[in-house]
């Protein structure tokens, strides 16, 4: 049995991608990511809303500035909105799934005890003609579970999480597919930069935070709560970015393995990039930049708008088929985007600040 | 300057200002034109964390009265270069809110270097006869720089370079034309009306992203946390052929335009009603902006902290979010005349 | 329980038909100081939510409870002395067609609406395809109403049996609820702050500002929902008060959710779970105020009628009034507060 400590970046990834946790029931994945974060961090400690932050202590003098860094924790998911007559279940979705995907796939109910169920499909021999052309939205799905209809609906009570049920799968050049990956792969970069910082310690504090609720409503409840009572003087959010895929527009992804991607755009400060390309420079790294115009769609569209504002940045892990069981990356990617990250903080100066005072 | 007088509109900042390029998380150069018209006249300047520009103003003296929070957006709407074709051709996509039908045949000018690019299309001639009236999607459009591939575009255009239209200032008769009016104007107002240092203690705020979300105002509102908080816009005139005068408000020429309701604002009625008498008192011209449409920084201070009374005050502008507008050179005027005499009836009547 | 339906009874049709659309909600307010009257200081904030608080020794708790309702604004009086109007707050068009309307300076009319185009029915109407009929020739009517003239829907309550039948029933129904409650709790457990939020109908504008400035440890927003069976599931009306799981931005705190149901077993009151797709409450705002609140949601059931009325159920409201008012003499919750 190997110690955690020796846990390999495409071990950790398996282990994070294996926990629950839909957006308002990350906890019991909060307490693996306590014990991972654990490892290398000075303090682990989980606020009120469910956020998991790890603090590593800078080397400046006391008060120092603080830097925050956020991967979220939840994934996308469901929860049990009403068991129908013969025990089948209706769901309601949390976070945006592909309805394309869903028709099939087997899922896990996060009732006591867990049952497995699967996303009931008529075969082709009932279909009327033409049904089979028409992508089911998530309120026409149905669950199945083989059971009888009196345990369903004693286990399986309403708002019940549901998440998809797929193991990782290990594909060719190390490259791995799993569920969740969006956003533990972040986890597993935020794991890599504690472990880095730990040893190379920043003049900066630095906060690893876990998110509650990213994928979920249009603000990113978690992210903004925790830098309303962290008060950072810089915030970097950690997600994926799509990867390259056949079909896909020139400009719209960026290569798997080809290192971290680095949006630019109104939600990042050009300053904050500017110093994790030269990071990249020095490092000999090769990153990847990626135009959002309207927005990141990350943590870091509520972290740069609360308080008095935080300049921020995301770093980008390249992921294909986002929002299906197959969520693709490559673990080297996820190991650079940590080593680029631990760079960039530790060479932060204690001094550096993005607000400017011309008077 | 005495009180009674209000101080001229410099005509000069909203040329300067319109013809600068800042799309929305780009407004580097038109913050240095705002910040070199006002750093003389005030008495603290600073870049916030997300780059608007605050400046301060403690008047000397006795006169005291609420601290007031002025605003006026810097940022325009633009596009983005998102991606460049192996053959040179640039992708890009919309920042902020602008019809798709303009985009076609357009100039833009993009990057800092003012490099020029056009947005191609193929000629009707070569279209299939029913596509000729959709409209282009955006994913179908390119920038045609004149590089004959990826390489020797990416020696002038970077990926995240932001680019604008080419337009340039000019006037005729009270008429002006120009890109960016909104909110280039209100920035104009502003930074006219803060030369002359108004009587009470004021926060001058020229804030970014507010065409992508409202965004750049949050932090500063709640940075300033001021008592009250006036915007200052170029908006939207309806005025078109076939259009009765009520259907087109507010109108190009008829004074600053109030607003009542937006989408993201119910403004504050004690200051409405302030701004409304003073203007009738000193003469001028208002008329009402139409409620339900719209949002503007407002909004956001509005909701800012435990809440700010908010208003807003606008030269009506037509054509806003196209390559160019037009306002009248009266209503800017107009405007810095209102907000002056409003900063001055505050000293007195606010609670 | 018998007296607190006695005092919903007496509180509602008050409060019902009282001014009040978002932004102008001075005619609810003066109701509810009323209502409040003699049980301490009642204060206003610059988003017009109206703030009471009994100081104890317990937990910060807000208790929050919309008072806007959806309302009309004048957007242009046209030659022939009809106004046109843009609609503040969530009612479709084809809702308000035939409202009565009571403008802020007791100006009336009715909407009605233009020939639907193209439309089969009601619903696709536009809310430009409604009209203000005034009863004025042009000149008065320019006189009387201006652009931005605030309506409120003039409501006249029917009470069917045990069914309350009102337009503005979402939240005045929630309001009576809480001032009941407040009126039967006497010695909260809490440090209690109640906030009668402004706005909630433009996007929960008031409990945004409301929280940020009471920063409470645990909060309990108490609203109405309209049931849709296709959005809600199985949830119904004169079947207790619902617990909101899910709804637009909001997912139930478990702290805070099992603070709600501890109460509701203690007073003997059935709940319902409520899961919506598309419509939010101001519970959205609360939770996400500062460094973050948990909250739970009570939501009063209602059907709607296609116009401007609804139905609630008199027992729903006065359950609710009975699981605040238990609530407020439950043991807090772990201080901690965690997802645990």
């Amino acid at each position: 049995m190997l110690r955690a400590e020796e846990r390999s970046t495409t071990e950790w990834l398996h282990h994070l991608t294996a926990l629950p946790g839909t957006p308002g029931h990350e906890h019991a994945a909060a307490r693996e990511v306590e014990k991972a974060f654990g490892l290398y961090a000075d303090r682990v400690e989980r606020d009120r809303v469910g956020n998991v932050r790890a603090w590593i202590e800078g080397r400046g003098a006391a008060p120092r500035p603080r830097a925050l860094l956020a991967a979220h924790m939840d994934r996308i998911g469901f929860l049990v909105k009403a068991v129908e007559p013969g025990g089948f279940l209706r769901l309601t979705e949390l976070g945006g799934f592909d309805p394309r995907t869903l028709l099939g796939k087997e899922v896990v109910i996060h009732s006591k005890p867990q049952m497995a169920a699967l996303f009931g499909t008529r075969p082709p021999h009932l279909q009327r003609p033409g049904e089979s052309d028409r992508v089911l939205p998530v309120e026409e799905l149905y669950l199945d579970t083989g059971r009888p209809e009196r345990e369903v609906r004693r286990k399986a009570v309403i708002g019940t999480p549901v998440t998809l049920r797929q193991p990782p799968v290990s594909l060719l050049s190390g490259r791995m597919a799993a569920p969740a990956m969006d956003d533990r792969a972040g986890l597993v970069v935020l794991l890599r930069t504690l472990e880095s910082l730990s040893h190379d310690r920043p003049m900066w504090d630095v906060v690893a935070v876990a998110t509650v609720e990213e994928e979920f409503a249009s603000i990113c409840i978690g992210a903004r709560t925790a830098t309303e009572s962290i008060d950072p003087q810089l915030g970097i959010a950690i997600d994926v970015s799509h990867g390259d895929m056949p079909g896909a527009r020139e400009g719209d992804t960026v290569p798997l393995g080809g290192g971290p991607s680095l949006c630019v755009g109104g939600n990042i400060h050009p300053k904050v990039v500017d110093g994790l390309r030269a990071s990249a420079r020095a490092l000999g790294m090769t990153v990847q930049i990626e135009g959002c115009p309207m927005g990141s769609g990350t943590d870091a569209m509520d972290i740069q708008i609360a308080r008095e504002g935080v300049p921020t940045a995301v770093i980008g892990i390249p992921c294909r088929y986002m929002h299906t069981g197959i969520e693709t990356v490559e673990p080297r990617d996820v190991d650079r985007c940590a080593q680029l990250l631990a760079h960039y903080l530790a060479a932060l100066p204690e001094e550096w600040r993005a607000t400017e005072t011309l008077k | 300057m005495s009180r009674d007088s209000a101080p001229a509109f410099e005509e000069r900042f909203l040329e300067a200002f319109s013809n600068a390029v800042g799309v929305s998380g780009g407004e580097e150069s038109v913050r240095t034109a705002v910040a070199d018209a006002v750093k003389d006249h005030v008495d603290t300047l600073e870049v916030d964390a997300m780059g608007s520009l605050v400046a301060r103003i403690a008047p000397s003296g006795r006169r005291r009265g609420p601290h007031v929070m002025l605003c006026a957006h810097m940022d325009e709407v633009g596009v983005m270069i998102t991606g460049i074709e192996s053959d040179g051709r640039l992708r890009f996509r919309k920042v902020g809110g602008i019809d798709s039908r303009i985009l076609v045949g357009q100039v833009f000018r993009i990057g800092g270097n003012g490099l020029r690019g056009v947005a191609g299309t193929l000629p009707p001639h070569l279209i299939q006869r029913a596509d000729r009236d959709k409209v282009a999607a955006i994913e179908d459009l390119y920038l045609d720089i004149g590089a004959a591939s990826r390489a020797e575009a990416q020696e002038r255009v970077a990926i995240g370079d932001y680019a604008t239209f080419d337009t340039t200032y000019e006037r005729w008769g009270d008429t002006r034309k120009g890109k960016a009016f909104d909110d280039r104007a209100g920035c104009a107002v502003l930074a006219s009306l803060v030369r002359s240092r108004p009587p009470i203690p004021v926060t001058a705020v020229w804030s970014v992203q507010e065409e992508v979300g409202l965004r750049g105002a949050a932090g500063a509102a709640r940075r300033v946390a001021p008592d009250l908080a006036i915007v200052l816009e170029g908006t939207a005139s309806g005025e078109g052929p076939g259009l009765s005068p009520e259907e087109s408000a507010p109108l190009m020429g008829a004074g600053p335009a109030l607003t009542v309701q937006d989408r993201s604002l119910m403004a504050d009625a004690r200051l409405v009603d302030l701004i409304e008498r003073t203007a009738r008192r000193r003469k001028i011209p208002t008329q009402w902006k139409r409620p339900g449409i719209g949002g503007t920084d407002a909004g956001r201070i509005a909701i800012s902290g435990a809440g700010v009374p908010a208003a807003v005050i606008s030269v009506p502008c037509r054509y806003i979010h196209a390559p160019a507008a037009y306002l009248d050179i009266k209503d800017a005027r107009r405007t810095v005349a209102l907000v002056w005499h409003t900063l001055d009836s505050l000293t007195k009547e606010w609670p | 329980m018998k007296s607190l339906a006695a005092s919903v009874d007496s509180l509602l049709p008050t409060l019902l038909s009282a001014f009040g659309p978002p932004g102008r909600e001075s005619g609810v307010r003066d109701a509810l100081r009323r209502a409040l009257r003699g049980m301490g200081r009642v204060t206003e904030d610059a988003t017009g939510n109206l703030h009471w608080r009994r100081p104890g020794k317990g937990p910060r708790l807000l208790l929050a409870a919309p008072m806007d309702a959806p309302g009309v604004i004048v957007t242009r009086v046209d030659g022939t002395g009809l106004a046109r109007v843009a609609i503040l707050g969530n009612r479709s068009p084809a809702e308000l067609v035939g409202a009565s309307l009571r403008f802020e300076d007791d100006a009336r009319g009715l909407l009605g609406c233009d020939r639907p185009k193209g439309g089969k029915n009601g619903s696709e109407l536009e809310a430009d395809q409604l009209f203000l009929e005034t009863g004025l020739g042009p000149k008065e009517a320019n006189k009387r109403f201006r652009v931005g003239s605030v309506g409120a829907i003039e409501d006249r309550p029917i009470r069917l049996g045990d069914l309350w039948c009102a337009a503005n029933l979402d939240n005045r129904a929630g309001c009576a609820a809480v001032v009941a409650a407040l009126r039967a709790a006497h010695a909260p457990r809490y440090d209690l702050h109640v906030v009668f939020s402004a706005q909630s109908d433009l996007g929960a504008r008031g409990a945004i500002t409301g929280a940020f400035g009471v920063d409470p440890e645990t909060a309990v927003v108490v609203d109405v929902a309209h049931l849709d069976a296709k959005e809600t599931g199985g949830a119904a009306v004169g079947k207790g008060p619902c617990l909101g799981l899910k709804e637009s931005g909001f997912l139930a705190h478990p702290a805070a959710l099992a603070l709600v149901k501890r109460a509701a077993a203690a007073a003997r009151v059935k709940t319902q779970w409520l899961i919506r797709e598309s419509e939010g409450s101001d519970a959205r705002a609360v939770r996400a105020a500062r460094t973050g609140v948990p909250t739970a949601l009570i939501a009063i059931p209602a059907r709607r009628s296609g116009g401007p009325v609804s139905f609630v159920h008199a027992r729903d409201i006065a359950q609710t009034a009975d699981l605040v008012a238990r609530l407020l003499q439950m043991p807090p919750p772990n201080s901690k507060g965690g997802r645990r």
